[in-house]
């Protein structure tokens, strides 16, 4: 199946997020790499996927999961060879499966030849690639975003005996963007990867690239131009590409991000995530529906990027203290799930394991506008392990069958990367990909379906949002329009049976199809349509009228 | 001659003879009836006691104010009262319907007559209870308001509650017993009219005042006397 | 259950939408669109500070209001429809209206608050009265924590008052109820209380709602029932009571809500207060506030005429209700100057008592019983005020317990009454 040759692509695609180290292992050694990925591609074709998003697999200590890179222009040895990456893109071609890359620009390892070549001396021509001061007094006020391991945005560095920036771990230097030559090189750095063939970026932490005193050193002008420019030349040279934001802000803060459709493509919704839950648990829509209400329009070019969890903490940042507090009591009662202002668990573990609920977060993942990104594992209902350290719980190998090390590795289980989940509930051998691919009613089978359907329209990727606000508050209900097709959306949010009566006068005469089975419901007519669900129950309707 | 008295005798006799055997099964059937009504109007009279005690008559009577009357009457109470007269009234009833077999002409019209009357002496008897009780109770009712609302002269208000009751009551009760039934209701026409008059001017006059402060509680948020404070009870 | 017919289509759709809740406010109303406003806005603020996570519904029972009341009632519903962009709440907030009826009757609000309570499976109720002038956010959460979080079934408020403020509670109802029923509440008829619900629910089913009282003076036999019900009750001390006047005159009217409902109480509740002797304190919560102590003027004078007058006019009731030793001693006090005037407690508890008694033989018509009760009770507050003219808050509390044990030191005398003329 050959590549949708769309410049809008993105627009309809349906995003598989996931690391090389825990996906599969063709070597033996204990760790995924890109030739375990490339044979697992069929799966991936199967699931429906279009776009495959690869974390960082450039080379690097590791201490961030490789969001430390020490060499921009290779891949880590464990994950394989450039060559072996190479044929990992185009197997993915040929399967009509774009792939979209990390790209780390606010920060390197301090382990990058750049840096060790700036902290040698003063006078080195690299010193200026990064941000250094005599104090540690400047840009105060700015806010420390790993809250339980740094004390300060300022390291001291004890080779150039200064101090140097970093908005993340001390080991993760800021490169300074104020640098034109720095500036260049990125862009030699992603030319490099859109040559061999990379469908997109993924630029992580964008707000922090560039500082200035006197403000929270956050979404600068500064930062925008220098985002723009990185846009420009892409759209000049390679037609197509993709660039997609990591900026964990408001909507309205993260508006500027688009620009007028000459920043960036896509930008990840961060605040709507934690609300979903919220909503899910206090039973009520109103946290969802008012964050989409402040959510400003972007320029039609572009789109938002929607998910339900990723390889981070489930993120606490966007939200008010009392519905931190609320969240933190609903989901996670034991304080060892709690990290950096989020709580690191998995998908399933987050919902109690609970079919309807999991079905119902995918069901709004998929329809709410946006491009929809599915967590690796999360289509099989995974489970975390929360005493791993950091955010390592929500990383651990794919669990492929119920055999030898999951299917995932042919090494000795003390060789994996990380220990595969045992629990009698999450574990492999009750959650696998090849069992649920036995099971009809499978969560894989019933993932594929949604896919399909939503795939089979343009309407959720495209179109339009109205929402319609029933008084029954335990309700979700919105119309997605493009062009003359409309599709509503109806959720149950809550874990009673629920009778709603939904406002649908302007369609009068709208006969209701149903989109996973095609049947037809009755038509629209004067009175409110009522309509009676089950706990966590959703429709997707197509209207039509004969 | 004297056979001729004799036979005038005999024949006078024998015509008495005859007659009292013609009246005698009628006479025998009078005191049939007598007898059988006496017993029924026993029977109607106990039953009727039971009756009345059970609704507590003698209670309501009292709350009508007819008890009062009775004993200063010293007559019985008003259960016993009730129940002796349904036995007077019944027992004379068939008394009545007895003297009437007799066939003696014109009594039978004036017994019929009688009988034609009874159910208006009774509806007039239930009307002058009730009434009574009425007047009691819108009596008694105007006196508390009257008290609580601080009116002058509430006893005053409450006999002419009554009275004006009483009267309207008597007036009925005349009415329905076909006794002077024009002259009572122009006289209590009269008597009402001149009743309202008086008071109209008595409240007019003598009561503007009353009457401006009785309209203004009615109709505007009294205001405070200025010394004072109100105290609510709850 | 048969009262979901009295509920309107329109509302009974509106419950579905509100669902299943945790907290009810019920609010009655009836063209108060004057005080109306910071009331629910001071119940919004009380239930997102004390309930933020818990789910909320306002229900106003409107007794066909003309000045837009409703509207302002339902205008604070906070949902997604309408965004208020200064709230910080983490949940809908309904509020929703229906008119029972198209002039006010209390029972059939509370009647209506109640069904709704049950329908919506409500755990914690209160009712607010839209006529709380001083009301804060506070007063809402006062009341009802006990019910949501300590498990209570009824909490009624203890206001702050003037000493010589609501004397009909302090000298009749309190010590009355405490010496029958054995439970010292000292608020039994309060516009505010909250509930359980399943307490709501007991009330809801009782019959009576169709009964000659209708749905006067509802309110205490609400917290009647709770009693004989055995209940779990607790009180609250509130704050002061700010609320629109009662006027003075309206004595009569009030005596049938309390005094006429409390003696058509007794006859049913027989068997529980019969045997109850001595009197239990009720678990308070809140800080206690001392009574009101500023000079207050009042016509004394007027009130004890107004007893003397009352005692001459209407000798021919009294001695239909009282007996001839009580009605002599009346009369004898009737006559008495301003200085020596005197209603003793004793006094007034036997009058009170036998006109307990008398109501329930139903010597005379049973309202007229009620009525006659207004002058003497003007009498016992003329004595009230003059004995505690100078006295301090604990003073007034010691005479208001003296006249207590009063009462419950007389209870046989009543026992006697009542079971003798049967």
């Amino acid at each position: 199946m050959p590549l949708n040759r769309d410049a809008l692509w993105y627009k309809d695609a349906i995003i598989y997020q996931v690391h090389v180290r825990t996906f599969h292992d063709s070597n033996g050694d204990g760790i995924g790499d890109f030739q375990g990925l490339e044979q697992k591609l069929d799966y991936l074709q199967e699931l429906g996927i279009t776009a495959l998003w690869l974390m960082p697999f450039f080379p690097s200590p590791l201490r961030d999961d490789g969001y430390d890179i020490a060499d921009y222009y290779s891949v880590h040895p464990s994950y394989g060879s450039l060559e072996d990456f190479r044929k990992l893109l185009d197997s993915s071609h040929e399967r009509g499966i774009r792939v979209i890359i990390e790209m780390v620009s606010n920060h390197t390892s301090d382990q990058h030849p750049w840096f060790q070549e700036a902290r040698s001396s003063p006078d080195n021509p690299r010193r200026d690639w990064y941000v250094w001061s005599d104090t540690d007094s400047k840009y105060k006020g700015t806010r420390i975003i790993f809250l339980d391991t740094e004390t300060s945005n300022w390291a001291w560095d004890p080779t150039s005996k200064a101090y140097y920036w970093h908005r993340f771990f001390s080991h993760q230097p800021d490169l300074n963007y104020d640098n034109p030559a720095v500036r260049d090189e990125m862009w030699n750095v992603m030319k490099f990867w859109l040559e061999m063939g990379v469908d997109a970026f993924r630029l992580d932490a964008v707000p922090y690239l560039v500082e200035r005193e006197g403000t929270n050193c956050e979404n600068l002008p500064e930062t925008h131009q220098v985002l723009k420019e990185l846009r420009r030349k892409l759209d000049e040279q390679f037609p197509g590409r993709m660039l997609l934001a990591e900026a964990n802000q408001w909507p309205a803060d993260l508006r500027p991000y688009f620009g007028d459709g000459d920043e960036f493509h896509m930008a990840f919704h961060f605040p709507l995530m934690p609300r979903m839950f919220m909503g899910l648990k206090l039973e009520d829509r109103k946290p969802i529906t008012e964050i989409l209400q402040q959510t400003p329009e972007i320029p039609a070019s572009c789109q938002w990027s929607l998910f339900l969890r990723n390889h981070d903490e489930l993120t606490l940042e966007m939200v008010t203290d009392m519905e931190r507090d609320y969240m933190y009591d609903m989901y996670a009662e034991s304080k060892k799930m709690r990290l950096n202002l989020g709580i690191r668990r998995r998908l399933a573990p987050l919902l109690s394991n609970d079919r309807r609920r999991i079905e119902l977060m995918n069901g709004m993942l998929m329809s709410l506008p946006g491009t929809p990104i599915i967590y690796y594992g999360d289509e099989i209902g995974m489970g975390d392990n929360i005493s791993l350290g950091d955010r390592n719980g929500v990383r651990t190998p794919m669990q492929w069958t119920g055999g030898w090390n999951s299917g995932f590795s042919a090494a000795d289980p003390e060789r994996l990367y990380a220990p595969l989940i045992q629990s009698p509930v999450y574990g492999y051998p009750a959650v696998n990909v090849f069992s649920q691919r036995e099971s009809e009613h499978s969560l894989l089978h019933w993932m594929q379906r949604i896919i399909a359907v939503r795939r089979s329209t343009g309407v959720f990727g495209s179109g339009s949002i109205e929402f319609l606000y029933p008084a029954n508050h335990r309700i979700l209900a919105y119309l997605r329009r493009l062009g003359k097709e409309t599709a509503l959306v109806v959720n149950n949010l809550s874990s009673t049976a629920q009778a709603v009566e939904l406002d649908l006068r302007r369609y009068k005469g709208n006969i209701l199809i149903e989109m996973f089975g095609n049947n037809i419901f009755p038509r629209v007519g004067d009175l409110p349509y009522l309509l009676t669900m089950g706990p966590y129950q959703f429709y997707w309707f197509r209207l039509r009228r004969v | 001659m004297r056979e001729m008295i004799i036979g005038e005798l005999t024949q006078a006799l024998h015509e008495l003879a005859r007659g009292f055997a013609h009246y005698l099964p009628r006479l025998i059937v009078m005191l049939i009836l007598a007898f059988v009504g006496w017993v029924i109007a026993y029977v109607v009279k106990v039953v009727l006691r039971s009756i009345l005690g059970l609704i507590k008559f003698d209670k309501l009577s009292e709350n009508a104010g007819a008890s009062q009357l009775l004993n200063k009457a010293a007559l019985p109470p008003a259960t016993e009262m009730a129940s002796r007269f349904v036995f007077w009234v019944t027992w004379l009833g068939f008394v009545l319907l007895g003297v009437s077999v007799l066939g003696i002409l014109g009594l039978q019209e004036q017994i019929a007559r009688f009988f034609l009357f009874l159910p208006r002496l009774f509806v007039a008897m239930f009307i002058m209870f009730f009434g009574l009780l009425a007047a009691s109770f819108f009596s008694r009712a105007a006196l508390l308001a009257a008290v609580n609302a601080s009116v002058p002269s509430p006893r005053v208000l409450s006999m002419a509650v009554r009275s004006i009751i009483i009267v309207f009551v008597l007036s009925i009760v005349f009415e329905e017993l076909g006794l002077a039934e024009e002259t009572m209701l122009v006289a209590f026409g009269i008597a009402f009219g001149a009743l309202m008059l008086g008071l109209a001017i008595a409240f007019g006059i003598g009561g503007r005042d009353l009457a401006r402060r009785f309209l203004e509680r009615k109709f505007v948020r009294e205001k405070k006397e200025e010394n004072e404070d109100e105290l609510s009870p709850l | 259950m048969d009262d979901g017919t009295f509920l309107t289509d329109d509302f009974l759709r509106q419950l579905i939408n509100v669902g299943e809740v945790d907290i009810l406010v019920g609010l009655p109303t009836h063209n108060n669109a004057k005080t109306i406003g910071s009331i629910v806005h001071a119940i919004q603020s009380g239930i997102l500070h004390a309930f933020p996570r818990e789910r909320a519904v306002i229900i106003n029972a409107d007794g066909g209001s003309r000045d837009g009341t409703p509207e302002l009632v339902t205008g604070i519903s906070i949902d997604d429809a309408r965004p208020a962009s200064n709230l910080n709440a983490l949940r809908t907030l309904h509020s929703i209206s229906t008119k029972y009826a198209s002039s006010p009757e209390g029972g059939v609000a509370l009647r209506t608050i109640l069904a709704a309570a049950e329908l919506l499976r409500a755990k914690a109720c209160v009712v607010m009265s839209p006529d709380s002038t001083g009301i804060d956010s506070e007063r809402l959460s006062t009341l009802l924590r006990p019910i949501y979080r300590d498990g209570f079934d009824l909490v009624t408020p203890i206001y702050r008052r003037h000493k010589f403020e609501g004397l009909l509670m302090t000298n009749l109802l309190y010590p009355m109820i405490r010496a029958l029923y054995g439970v010292r509440i000292r608020e039994s008829y309060t516009p505010e209380f909250a509930f359980s619900g399943r307490l709501g629910s007991q009330f809801l089913g009782q019959n009576g709602w169709s009964d000659g009282t209708g749905g006067t003076g509802v309110e205490l036999r609400f917290t009647l029932a709770a009693i004989t019900g055995g209940y779990r009750i607790c009180q609250s001390f509130v704050g002061e009571k700010e609320h629109v006047e009662r006027r003075a005159a309206d004595l009569v009217p009030t005596l049938r809500q309390t005094v006429g409902v409390l003696f058509s109480a007794l006859e049913a509740d027989f068997p529980v207060w019969s045997s109850i002797t001595g009197s239990q304190p009720v678990p308070t919560s809140g800080s206690d506030q001392e009574v009101l102590l500023e000079p207050m003027r009042v016509n004394r004078k007027r009130l004890r005429e107004m007893f003397s007058t009352g005692v001459a006019e209407l000798e021919s009731v009294f001695q239909s209700i009282l007996s001839p030793s009580t009605l002599a001693e009346l009369q004898r006090i009737a006559r008495l100057g301003e200085e020596d005037f005197q209603y003793s407690a004793e006094l007034w508890v036997r009058t009170v008592y036998e006109f307990a008694a008398s109501y329930q033989k139903s010597v005379i018509n049973r309202d007229h019983i009620v009525q006659a009760l207004a002058p003497l009770f003007r009498g016992r507050v003329c004595t009230f005020l003059n004995e505690n003219r100078n006295a301090s808050a604990h003073d007034v509390e010691n005479n208001i317990e003296a006249l207590c044990l009063e009462f419950e030191r007389l209870k046989p005398d009543l026992l006697r009454m009542w079971k003798s003329r049967e």
